[in-house]
């Protein structure tokens, strides 16, 4: 039986000013119909390239050197503008990133709906209508007509990318290409989309190829999994062979550098994958991996090119009317290595006890005013990011703030680094109240004890300035060194410090990678050896392996110098690994707080409960309880009366009464010492079990 | 006896440069003609014509470089008027091509002024813009390439055709491109007229830029109410009916009054306030540098503008004669205001929303959350990012002040009557354009050339910025 999609030693290069630089080199890929693939891979892989190739829109730059995509036994290549055209849209469609690029945002969604099968399949306008207003049901979206009526900037992130995937299905394609298309959605939205597709392309028989770096998603949705690296495909087979029993050294490194929500820091360490991916100008000769690999032997690895090798030779395929590809690995020791080897780790820094409290946070409220125009009626509208927010944070301690976009987390770092002023309540860090105090009006000494690591690596450091002079700046501002010298040898101290080379220090940002970038952003926030650190989602943006490295660096500096860090994060996986405590917010309220290890196991509130169950995991031996969340999170201008989360809670039914209408729950104290925010009865919370069980989740 | 067009080697040259004109143009056409109808029936573009076309321009280039190969290298007298044209010219002509060639072969190690010479648009407007500068600074400076005194007339060659002999011994003998009505060489007025509109032009747009930045930048920084009200008389001075403006400023009431000096005072100030806070914000943490980097800066800067700004039979007199080295022309100061009038609202605007997406960004968050004050945010880490689309329209900037100085010499402001710049120069043929064309054409041409010149200059940089990112 012939596959729906073949690929056969496809190869892509870019063509740049002065040279041909490979993208992809001699990938083999085969997708069965109905079935789905994933292709696994951190940014530059070459993952996306495959994914162009496919739909031959490789941009002016771009040309297939060789091989063959095949769609049903025929060769895409050959065929005319026209008949591409045909396919694309019908039989292939493309599902990206941003929804936001995929949406006009000019027309409304019925009207870009409808064009599809009017455009493919010239049925009426009418029909048309009535076929989009049956796939926004489908896509489970409320109140389909006012959907169909509204633009796209009307609706939410996750909204939009359930439209795109509506206006994907509507010409029932064969295949389905998603290219990250929840990397920049919530987690809680990612699991509900994620089970979307899944279950539609389930009823109606679409092959998936799914792009992504996320190893856990790949284990919820795909059958069989392609792992790529600087171009090439370096292991291949089903999903779950490969993941219980990984045999590329880069696929295990890529597992170990990802902490799950089932262990801390303590079980297990992550381990982080040394050196960066090599420029497609600059490959090694024989192995791709092989610089950076643990298992490398000289004259072996580096001799020449290595083929993809069936890893357990002779063996059947599993499922022969698949035609699939049995389980695969390039790498030429897969047999010598010992796969089951404790990893030699990053020795974890001994967690030190938590000191007198830096900062104490109570009551606070923050509103900002909602820019109306002179002639607008009725009452100022405010947004409410934070309401009635109090902990303690200690010196040396890690309090992660957890919780979806629009919970206020980032608005409570921003109070505190003073860039937004609190609109009531206390802030105060030692006996200084800082809570209304903008950073202006700070002394130097308290700006420089409360600095910022900021999210994204290419917006954190001023473009045109270079990497030392950046850091110098701190220095020369919190008035530290004695002068331009002294300051010059503190800044590479710095950057030792970081582990970055010292000739990193008269680079522009642009010549740095995205971790490196991160690196000069913490060695810039600890450039005053402040006393509290708030760092805003500082690994999100980074690939899976950069990842655990800045993570422990964080840890590493943090050990170091005493600092309390205020981490702020929507990946509980992280959280878990380094957190002491965990504040879980919820539209500008903590609705629960405590020790991780109290966060982290029941009695939960249904809000932590919806989120620990959101998080894909890539480990076959953890089971999960799925609890999926409805809607989006409600506008913090309007918020609901009563509970803040009541508009969603899936435990809701669960207390007696309308309570949860009614009233705002109090911040209680459980019986382990947790606090939630919940009207759930005690014998209800007692009952609660674990939502992640497996190997090691006791810890 | 006087010149012909073209001499001897336009006798073998002209036929060739009519063919390959005529054959490049049709070819031209006949792509565009083939681009869209592959746009209708999407379909590629035969790649033949493509190649053909190059191939037509190529020879066109050839014929070009042949007519000024032979001007060069033939003896004057025979190769006519566009053969005498190219070897006045012919310094000019060298140093540009080395210049050029040495750009293009070392763009990669010239960093910022590399950029242009990475594509072809941006190479041909550097050559051009190039050309009249180096032009301005031979004859300004050596007085190379005119061939007369650009003010002084010959009484019988009012009005002369291209290529007159001119009947006094000792001169060069012929106006090249004619006389004027006033009997002056066209040519030798439009060499002399590059050096005026060279400096003025980039002067005064830079003052305007100036003036743009140092106000957009706190209007888009700050918001609110500060962006409100410049935004407000920014709009206000973009509805002004500006002409109206530039009479009133040389009406003798008002140019006699002591509005023109303060304004003066007032423009002239802002880059002097804009140093003065670039300093300050960088280095207010160490006061013993502020200081000393300060005093080396604005003691000078100020000297100058006082020089500027002081005038002896003014009201505006404070400076000691002895001190006063600077005295320009009133007329310059109604092309400064114009030209600020007419630019900094514009630069305003830019500036502002560049602003406002800038500020957005972690690192000017970052620069707040290490107590930076707003000027050294403004300044320090907003503008150098803003720079690129910035260059870009300063360089469209300086051509249509170039323009503007062009109008302003047309309604016969600014630049006293005699002055050679080229919108007066066209102002003064226009007079007679019907009888005779050719007083108004050379600087016509000239002018549109520089502004062509940094047009393309500009659509290269920022082709290169896009490239970039």
């Amino acid at each position: 039986m012939t596959p729906l999609l073949a690929i056969q030693g496809l190869s892509v290069t870019f063509a740049t000013r002065d040279r041909l630089l490979p993208a992809v080199t001699d990938l083999t890929l085969t997708i069965a119909a109905g079935e789905a693939l994933a292709l696994v891979g951190e940014s530059g892989c070459g993952k996306s390239t495959v994914a162009a190739a496919i739909l031959r829109d490789l941009g002016p730059s771009g040309r297939i050197t060789g091989g063959t995509v095949r769609l049903d036994g025929q060769d895409l290549s050959t065929l005319s503008p026209a008949a591409l055209r045909a396919i694309r849209g019908r039989r292939i469609v493309m599902v990206q990133q941003d929804p936001m690029a995929s949406l006009n945002p000019a027309m409304t969604v019925g009207a870009q709906l409808a064009e599809v099968p009017m455009i493919h399949e010239g049925v009426s306008r009418a029909a048309a209508m009535v076929r989009a207003r049956a796939i926004v049901a489908d896509v489970q979206l409320p109140d389909p007509d006012r959907i169909l009526r509204s633009y796209p900037h009307q609706l939410s992130g996750g909204q939009q990318q359930r439209i795109v995937i509506a206006m994907a299905l509507m010409s029932r394609p064969s295949l389905l290409i998603l290219d990250e298309p929840t990397t920049a959605l919530d987690v809680t939205v990612e699991a509900a989309v994620v089970q979307l597709v899944k279950d539609l392309c389930r009823s109606q028989g679409t092959a998936l190829l799914f792009i992504t770096h996320n190893l856990g998603l790949v284990l919820d949705v795909c059958d069989r999994i392609c792992v790529m690296y600087a171009g090439e495909v370096v292991e291949a087979g089903p999903a779950r062979a490969v993941f219980d029993a990984m045999r590329h050294p880069y696929t295990q490194a890529l597992f170990r550098a990802i902490p799950v929500p089932a262990a801390s820091r303590d079980h297990r360490p992550l381990v982080t994958i040394p050196g960066t991916m090599p420029q497609p100008d600059a490959l090694p000769p024989g192995c791709r991996f092989a610089p950076r690999c643990a298992h490398a032997v000289a004259g072996l690895c580096d001799a020449g090119p290595v083929p993809l090798l069936p890893v357990r030779p002779g063996a059947t395929t599993l499922d022969t009317r698949r035609a699939a590809l049995p389980h695969m690995t390039r790498c030429l020791r897969h047999t010598a290595i010992e796969w089951d080897a404790a990893p030699t780790a990053f020795d974890p820094q001994p967690r030190t006890a938590p000191g007198p409290v830096v900062l104490r946070v109570a009551g606070l409220h923050t509103h900002y005013p909602v820019a109306r125009s002179l002639f607008a009626r009725g009452r100022a509208q405010v947004v409410r990011a934070n309401t009635d927010v109090t902990f303690d944070l200690h010196a040396g301690e890690t309090l992660a703030v957890v919780g979806e976009s629009g919970s206020g987390k980032s608005t409570l770092a921003r109070v505190l680094t003073g860039l937004v002023t609190a609109t009531a309540g206390q802030v105060r860090f030692h006996d200084r109240p800082i809570g209304g105090v903008p950073v202006a009006d700070r002394d130097p000494a308290t700006v420089a004890a409360i600095q910022m690591v900021f999210q994204n690596p290419a917006d954190t450091l001023n473009p045109s300035v270079s990497v030392g002079r950046q850091i110098q700046r701190a220095l020369t501002v919190f008035r530290i060194g004695r002068n331009t010298a002294d300051r010059q040898e503190r800044m590479l101290g710095l950057l030792d410090r970081v582990r970055l080379p010292r000739s990193a220090a008269d680079r522009l940002p642009r010549h740095l990678s995205g971790g490196q970038r991160q690196r000069v952003g913490i060695a810039r926030a600890f450039a005053g050896t402040p006393q509290v650190v708030v760092a805003d989602e500082p690994v999100s943006a980074l690939d899976v392996s950069v990842q655990a490295a800045i993570t422990d660096l964080l840890i590493d500096m943090q050990a170091r110098h005493g600092t309390a860090l205020l981490f702020i994060s929507h990946d509980l996986g992280i959280v878990r690994y380094l957190a002491d405590r965990v504040l879980v917010m919820y539209l500008g309220y903590v609705v629960e707080a405590g020790s991780t290890a109290q966060v982290f196991a029941p009695p939960y509130h249904p809000y932590t409960e919806a989120l620990l169950s959101a998080v894909p995991i890539a480990d076959t031996g953890v089971k999960r309880r799925q609890v999926i969340l409805q809607g989006d999170v409600p506008s913090a201008v309007n918020p609901p009366p009563g509970c803040p989360f009541q508009t969603r809670c899936h435990r809701k039914d669960q207390v007696p009464g309308d309570l949860c209408d009614r009233m705002l729950p109090d911040l209680r104290t459980l019986p382990g010492g947790g606090q939630i925010r919940c009207h759930l009865p005690d014998a209800v919370l007692a009952a609660m079990t674990p939502v992640i069980a497996g190997t090691d989740a006791a810890g | 006896m006087p010149l012909d067009w073209t001499g001897t080697p336009g006798a073998l040259l002209n036929p060739l440069l009519a063919a390959s004109v005529g054959l490049w143009l049709t070819l031209l056409a006949l792509r565009l003609v083939a681009a869209l109808v592959a746009v209708w029936r999407a379909t590629p573009v035969a790649p033949g014509l493509r190649r053909a076309s190059l191939w037509a321009g190529r020879a066109l280039g050839l014929v070009t470089c042949a007519y000024v190969l032979a001007g060069m290298i033939l003896p004057a007298g025979t190769t006519g008027i566009v053969g005498g044209v190219i070897a006045r010219f012919a310094p000019a002509i060298l140093t540009v091509a080395t210049v050029i060639g040495l750009s293009v072969g070392l763009r990669r190690r010239l960093g910022v002024f590399g950029l242009p010479f990475h594509s072809t648009v941006g190479t041909i407007g550097a050559a051009l813009v190039l050309f009249w500068v180096v032009t301005a600074l031979l004859y300004g400076g050596f007085g190379l390439i005119a061939t007369h005194d650009p003010l002084r007339p010959i009484s019988s060659l009012r009005n002369a055709l291209p290529g007159s002999p001119v009947p006094e011994a000792g001169l060069y003998p012929h106006y090249l491109l004619g006389g004027d009505s006033l009997a002056r060489d066209v040519f030798s007025r439009m060499v002399a007229g590059s050096v005026i509109v060279l400096t003025i032009a980039p002067l005064a747009t830079l003052t305007a830029v100036l003036v743009g930045l140092s106000l957009g930048l706190p209007a888009g920084y700050l918001g609110g109410w500060t962006d409100r009200v410049l935004s407000f008389a920014a709009n206000l001075i973009l509805a002004f009916p500006v002409i109206l403006l530039f009479y009133l400023l040389v009406t003798p009431e008002v140019a006699s009054s002591a509005l023109p000096p303060v304004m003066a005072a007032v423009l002239f100030g802002a880059p002097l306030a804009f140093v003065a806070v670039l300093v300050h914000s960088r280095l207010r943490t160490q006061p013993g540098r502020n200081a000393l980097t300060l005093a080396a800066v604005l003691v000078p800067l100020a000297w100058l503008w006082a020089a500027v700004v002081s005038q002896a039979g003014t009201p505006v007199t404070f400076l000691p004669a002895r001190l006063d080295p600077l005295d320009p022309d009133r007329g310059l100061l109604v092309v400064f205001v114009a030209v600020v009038f007419v630019n900094a609202p514009i630069v305003f605007r830019i500036v502002r929303g560049l602003t406002l997406d800038i500020r957005t960004r972690d690192y000017v968050a970052a620069a707040r959350t290490r107590g930076e004050t707003p000027a050294y945010i403004m300044l320090w880490e907003v503008l150098p990012n803003a720079r690129g689309p910035l260059i870009v329209d300063t360089c469209l900037r300086i051509g249509y002040t170039t323009i503007l100085l062009g109008t302003l010499g047309f309604f016969g402001l600014g630049l006293p009557p005699e002055s050679p710049d080229w919108g007066s120069t066209i102002n003064e043929g226009r007079k007679l354009l019907l009888v005779y064309v050719h007083p108004a054409l050379p600087p016509a041409a000239a002018l549109l050339s520089l502004v062509l010149g940094l047009n393309l200059l500009a659509d290269g940089l920022r082709e290169q910025s896009m490239a970039d990112r």
